[in-house]
């Protein structure tokens, strides 16, 4: 094959790939509109499903929740992670390095394992102290158990990535920790912090399983509840309520996007100090 | 805790929040679902004393009408299918990376976000939109009729086809990331002076180009088989029983079955696989990369 006609497969491949990657969205997104509920036939441009889901009151509640226990969760997680993150930087010259597989642990556990093992845990403090039972407030440590480590690793990198020498000239401007933290860590890790807190956005909204085993009765989310529905078998606004979470995660995207693309001025910063 | 020095004192305080988090919330759960497998199945599914092996025979599969293989099929099914998978997801993203990473660079981070996307989509959904598309009497069920993949009015799912396309289109992003980063670093010169001595494309390939995306490769591969082994939303909604896998079964004795004992023994197995797993793929991306370290 000569190179010329390689790189038309390529491209061909490439277009192919993408309607793998975006046809079952779509789908979601076009059968969503339909008159009937049927993902066989189209019959008419309609909007009965999204009628149908602002007046169910559990759709709503579930909504709340998924956007509660995210926002929540996320928060935490910036900070307690965001602290741990830090921490690792320090504490690399000292011999701790072996507590990075406290980190790994939650990322590599199976999903599965994970949410199986706080249901058992919680239940069982739950009914031996009366607390932690099933409900928004398991599913939101559940929540941050995982989001921890990926917000650590991500500020870590971005500690690591600076100059050591901006640490020295903070302390030696006798700068106390509290005004280190506010006038030098905090700007300089904005980008890694607005950052990590995205993923731990789409961590939360895209995790079924942990919150499944982690929910109470009161606390369904959004996944919990179009999983309800296809085991029972009703799904008629399954794919509205998809396609609300689908227009969630594309404004993410954007947004990542125009995050990524702005030249920050922290990363001048560095360079400068760098060069 | 005058003893100790202010920054240390500083140190801990930033590390012990989120230390605190993993081990209350993880690692002595996990050490209670362990414990759980040794203990016998109560009256009312709930664990009691005495401890027992009993969990792990049952698993293996004696039961009151002597042995049967349904279990040790699950497992096998499991690595087979996390295996399949990660073949496929193989064969969509190494030509896809290569692809990205010869565009412009102002366009490459735009079409490594548009594959990395739909997976920021719940699970749920994911699996939702190929119900979508694999249900009876849509067009791509109707052509799989009339090549006679299907009958008619049955639709595609479930089945372990479904699961597999729902695998690979779930990791295909853990795939083209890593293989994304080994090609954006490929030593080109290596490739020229493969050319340049005449080597045949495939020879290019082979001595120039695999060995420098293997590290690539290794760390999609764990990425890809390693979670895929543990799936459980895919194959409880888009897999019917003769696509079942060991996730299931352990989810099974906690929501319907109540027999928490076996499940978590199912557990430790999962977890011991996924070990070994590990171990095998480490092992054998020392042999390819003679003996180079490519993964960990």
């Amino acid at each position: 094959m000569t190179g010329r006609s390689l790189a038309l497969a390529l491209r061909g491949f490439w277009y192919l790939l993408l309607v793998f990657l975006y046809a079952p969205l779509a789908v979601v997104v076009f059968y969503s509109f339909n008159a009937i509920n049927s993902s066989a036939r189209f019959a008419g441009f309609s909007l009965t499903w999204y009628e149908q889901l602002f007046s169910n009151d559990a759709i709503i509640g579930a909504l709340l929740n998924t956007v509660a226990l995210a926002l929540t969760s996320s928060l935490i997680a910036i900070v307690i992670g965001g602290m741990l993150g830090y921490g690792f930087y320090r504490y690399r010259l000292r011999r701790l390095s072996w507590l990075i597989w406290l980190i790994y642990l939650p990322m590599v556990m199976p999903d599965i394992i994970f949410g199986i093992a706080e249901m058992i845990f919680f239940i069982a403090i739950d009914e031996r102290l009366g607390i932690l039972g099933p409900g928004l407030g398991t599913m939101i440590i559940a929540h941050v158990t995982f989001q921890v480590p990926f917000v650590a690793l991500l500020v870590n990198a971005r500690l690591l990535a600076l100059d050591p020498q901006l640490f020295e000239a903070s302390q030696d401007l006798y700068a106390s920790p509290w005004q280190r933290a506010r006038f030098f860590l905090l700007p300089v890790l904005s980008p890694a912090i607005v950052s990590s807190f995205l993923l731990a956005l789409t961590l939360s909204i895209d995790d079924f399983v942990i919150s499944f085993f982690t929910a109470g009765p009161e606390s369904t989310t959004l996944p919990i509840y179009i999983w309800s529905a296809i085991k029972k078998g009703v799904t008629p606004e399954v794919n509205a309520i998809a396609t609300l979470m689908i227009g969630s995660v594309f404004f993410m995207a954007l947004i990542s996007l125009v995050v990524q693309r702005r030249p920050s001025a922290s990363s001048t910063t560095n360079r400068s100090a760098s060069s | 805790m005058s003893g100790l020095r202010r920054d240390t004192r500083y140190l801990l305080a930033t590390t012990a929040p989120g230390v605190f988090f993993i081990v209350v919330f993880l690692v002595l759960p996990s050490a209670y679902l362990v414990a759980m497998a040794f203990l016998s199945n109560g009256p009312y599914g709930l664990p009691t004393a005495p401890l027992t092996l009993d969990a792990f025979r049952e698993l293996a599969g004696f039961g009151f009408l002597g042995w049967s293989p349904g279990n040790l099929y699950t497992l096998i099914r499991s690595v087979w299918q996390s295996l399949l998978a990660t073949a496929i997801v193989i064969v969509i993203a190494y030509p896809a990376a290569y692809y990205i990473s010869r565009q412009p660079v102002r366009w490459r981070a735009v079409m490594l976000l548009a594959v990395v996307v739909p997976s920021w989509t719940n699970q749920v959904i994911r699996s939702v939109g190929w119900m979508n598309i694999f249900a009876p009497d849509t067009v791509v069920s109707d052509l799989a009729v009339r090549v006679g993949l299907t009958e008619p009015q049955m639709g595609l799912f479930p089945s372990q086809f479904a699961v597999i396309v729902g695998l690979v289109y779930n990791f295909l992003p853990f795939m083209v990331l890593p293989l994304y980063a080994a090609f954006e670093r490929l030593d080109t010169e290596q490739v020229e002076a493969a050319r340049d001595l005449f080597a045949s494309p495939v020879a290019v390939f082979r001595h120039a180009v695999f060995p420098q995306t293997l590290p690539g490769l290794m760390a999609g591969t764990v990425l890809v088989a390693i979670p895929a082994f543990g799936m459980y939303v895919v194959t409880e909604l888009l897999g019917g029983g003769k696509a079942t896998m060991i996730g299931n079964l352990v989810a099974r004795q906690f929501v319907q079955a109540s027999n928490w004992p076996l499940g978590a023994a199912g557990a430790i197995i999962m977890i011991v696989v996924t070990l070994i797993g590990l171990k095998v793929l480490r092992d054998l991306g020392r042999r390819v990369g003679g003996d180079r370290e490519v993964l960990l």
